[in-house]
């Protein structure tokens, strides 16, 4: 487990208050490096100041210091391409138009956040140094919720625990769907990088309807039925009327989003979480085959996971437990220590949702299937309390945890991580050739295989969280050469990602072809002329 | 928020702006927003708990910590601890944070280091 010692707590407080201290002569104009690469000192500085004018001087961040949490990152960045020149933070959409109108003004490039918590992308990090984080947080109101149709309207800043408060404060028969970091995650930030959950609403951006964006002009634009005059449908119906927009305000650069509408899912009666445990890696494509069919009927209808025992004993574990040595640990030990933990080599997490009767009948046939492919099938009864599936169980309900960032910290208190999400058919087929791929290429550099597939609908995403050490340059500069080669591998093969880091976006986009970026180029240059929001996003300039 | 949440009519728009409060025009829920600043414990509770004293980060109550070391945590992250910003926690925020960790007592039911 992470601990710190007394002498190192104290080690590090004085490090600290000496930065604190010595930062307040500190300024981006005596480090031009993290300046937008075509603007001045003096442009820098002016719109500095006109950005002040528009929402105070304690809401704008231009030194090192008050920038200090925006640069807080756990993957690799040894060459510094990914440190902002500064933070702005609107409190309203006005103000959100008023600093585009400035960074057009001056071309200073906008990175757009709502909380920042983009954990294994990045954080709150830009695709490239020199732009200012658009810091979204401070617009943190839920807007509407409707108790009838279970659908709300958020701004940025909230986050799934203020709405799961918001829930339990005022009893509403709903649950939220939240990513494994859910508390300090905002709703829009998740669902606009396309992010799930693991209810049966857990493909966020399906369970998305209307959203307000304010374009680089200042054009405030209501998609959906959101501009109907005297409208009430905008939380209602998704796909209004013509083109339908939603989708390229998504992993995109073409607007601010300042609004989002979603669904939540009615409170069912009875909900029941099971975990399947297969004993052998080669098992996870048996259990990828038994899983398909039941998301296609929704029989099973939340996303299931399929958690390899290093990703889940890396949550509370860290790796110095587990072995002594830097090569990648053996899958004897690995298994061993899962053994001991009471889990497989694979683990499957599903629920059903319902009342007793509907999964009284269901649960035999999920479960005959499950065996007979070789897995063994538990509930709360058998697992007693074991935390991995308590993680689950709070997960598959919508609960709150942070217990996946232990992930972070497998090599040590610098702690390091970067995630690699390719997208396959839910084939069993698929998962070997990956699995054999990624172990191959993480183990040649070092670095330890800890795998999740998470099976949605027909599709498998293969999240793989490449753990490394943040305190060291060869472990960063490993690390970053090991995603690479992963992407590219896995690209050649046809397994591209679903989504990136800010530090590979455009080497992921370029396997998505020359005429999708030609198209994604020519929407910027139509509504962002200026290219002043977040340049580089999903490899769109 | 003050409304009962047994969908009344909320048919005006009151106050807007940070720390506002909005009631949207229909057959909807009151709206929440920001109301000053937050109780330290309660941060505690809604951030900080879910990972010190639970397995993932180190028990930081009951330990004296110095309260400058506190706010430099928060504010810069440490190995798998992201960073917070001031608009998370605002800097009035942290100041009653650090010295609530700094001066409370260690809680039974927290565990690991």
């Amino acid at each position: 487990m992470s601990g710190f010692s007394r002498r190192e707590v104290m080690r590090v407080g004085a490090v600290g208050s000496a930065m604190v201290a010595g930062a307040a002569v500190a300024s981006p104009l005596n480090g031009p490096r993290m300046l937008p690469e075509e603007l001045d000192k003096d442009s820098f500085a002016a719109a500095v100041k006109e950005l002040r004018a528009i929402v105070g001087d304690d809401w704008v961040f231009a030194d090192p210091e008050s920038t200090v949490s925006y640069r807080k990152t756990f993957i690799p960045d040894t060459k510094g391409n990914h440190i902002p020149s500064g933070a702005v933070a609107p409190a309203s959409v006005e103000e959100v138009q008023a600093i585009l109108k400035v960074a057009n003004k001056y071309k200073l490039p906008m990175w757009p956040i709502s909380t920042g918590k983009n954990m294994g992308y990045g954080c709150a990090t830009p695709a490239s140094s020199g732009q200012m984080v658009l810091d979204l947080k401070r617009m943190n109101r839920i807007l509407d919720f409707d108790a009838e149709l279970g659908t709300i309207l958020v701004e940025p800043g909230v986050t799934y625990q203020d709405i799961h408060d918001y829930i339990e404060e005022n009893d509403l028969p709903y649950w939220i769907d939240v990513p494994t970091v859910g508390p300090i995650v905002s709703m829009v930030g998740n669902t606009l990088e396309r992010g799930v959950g693991y209810t049966p609403y857990g493909d966020h951006f399906f369970m998305q309807c209307g959203m307000e964006v304010c374009l680089a002009d200042g054009t405030l634009l209501k998609t959906g039925m959101g501009s109907i005059d005297k409208g009430n449908t905008w939380q209602a119906f998704k796909w209004g009327y013509g083109p339908y927009l939603d989708g390229i305000f998504t992993q995109s650069n073409f607007g601010v989003v300042t609004k989002l509408g979603m669904w939540l899912m009615p409170k069912p009666p009875v909900y029941k979480p099971f975990v399947v445990r297969y004993p052998n890696m080669e098992d996870v494509a048996k259990a990828t085959d038994t899983i398909r069919p039941f998301r296609m009927n929704n029989l099973i209808p939340n996303g299931v996971l399929i958690m390899g025992a290093l990703y889940q004993l890396a949550m509370f574990e860290q790796r110095a437990n587990l072995s002594d040595t830097d090569g990648p640990i053996p899958d004897a030990i690995i298994k061993a220590e899962a053994e001991k933990n009471g889990l497989g080599m694979w683990n499957v997490y599903f629920a059903l949702y319902g009342t007793e009767e509907t999964i009284a009948a269901t649960e035999p046939i999920i479960r005959g299937a499950f065996e007979a492919s070789g897995g063994e099938v538990l509930t709360d009864e058998e697992m007693n309390g074991n935390p991995w599936f308590e993680h689950h169980k709070t997960l598959m309900r919508g609960g709150m945890t942070l217990e996946e960032i232990g992930l972070v910290r497998w090599w040590g208190a610098e702690g390091g991580a970067v995630a690699f999400a390719p997208v396959a058919p839910a084939k069993g087929s698929e998962t070997n050739g990956q699995t054999e791929l990624a172990k191959r290429i993480m183990e040649s550099y070092g670095f330890d295989y800890a795998p999740a597939y998470a099976v949605g609908g027909r599709e498998l995403h293969h999240i793989i969280f490449l753990m490394f050490d943040h305190g060291s340059e060869d472990s960063s500069q490993r690390a970053e050469k090991c995603m690479e080669e992963m992407i590219t591998e896995f690209g050649a093969r046809g397994w591209a990602a679903y989504r990136s880091s800010v530090s590979t976006m455009d080497l992921v986009a370029q396997q998505y072809g020359e005429a999708n970026r030609e198209v994604n180029a020519r929407l910027k240059d139509a509504l962002d002329p200026n290219h002043i929001i977040a340049p580089g996003k999903q490899g769109i300039a | 928020m003050g409304i009962s949440a047994k969908g009344r009519m909320a048919a005006v728009i009151t106050a807007t702006g940070l720390g506002g409060i909005v009631l949207l025009a229909g057959c909807n829920m009151p709206a929440q927003a920001s109301q000053g600043p937050r109780p330290p414990e309660k941060i505690y509770a809604k951030v900080c708990g879910y990972c010190h004293g639970k397995d993932i980060g180190p028990i930081i109550r009951g330990r004296a910590l110095d309260t400058e070391l506190v706010k430099y945590m928060v504010r810069h992250g440490k190995g798998g601890m992201p960073a917070f910003k001031p608009t998370e926690i605002s800097p009035e925020e942290l100041d009653n944070l650090a010295i609530w960790i700094s001066e409370s007592e260690a809680d039974p039911e927290e565990h690991g280091q």
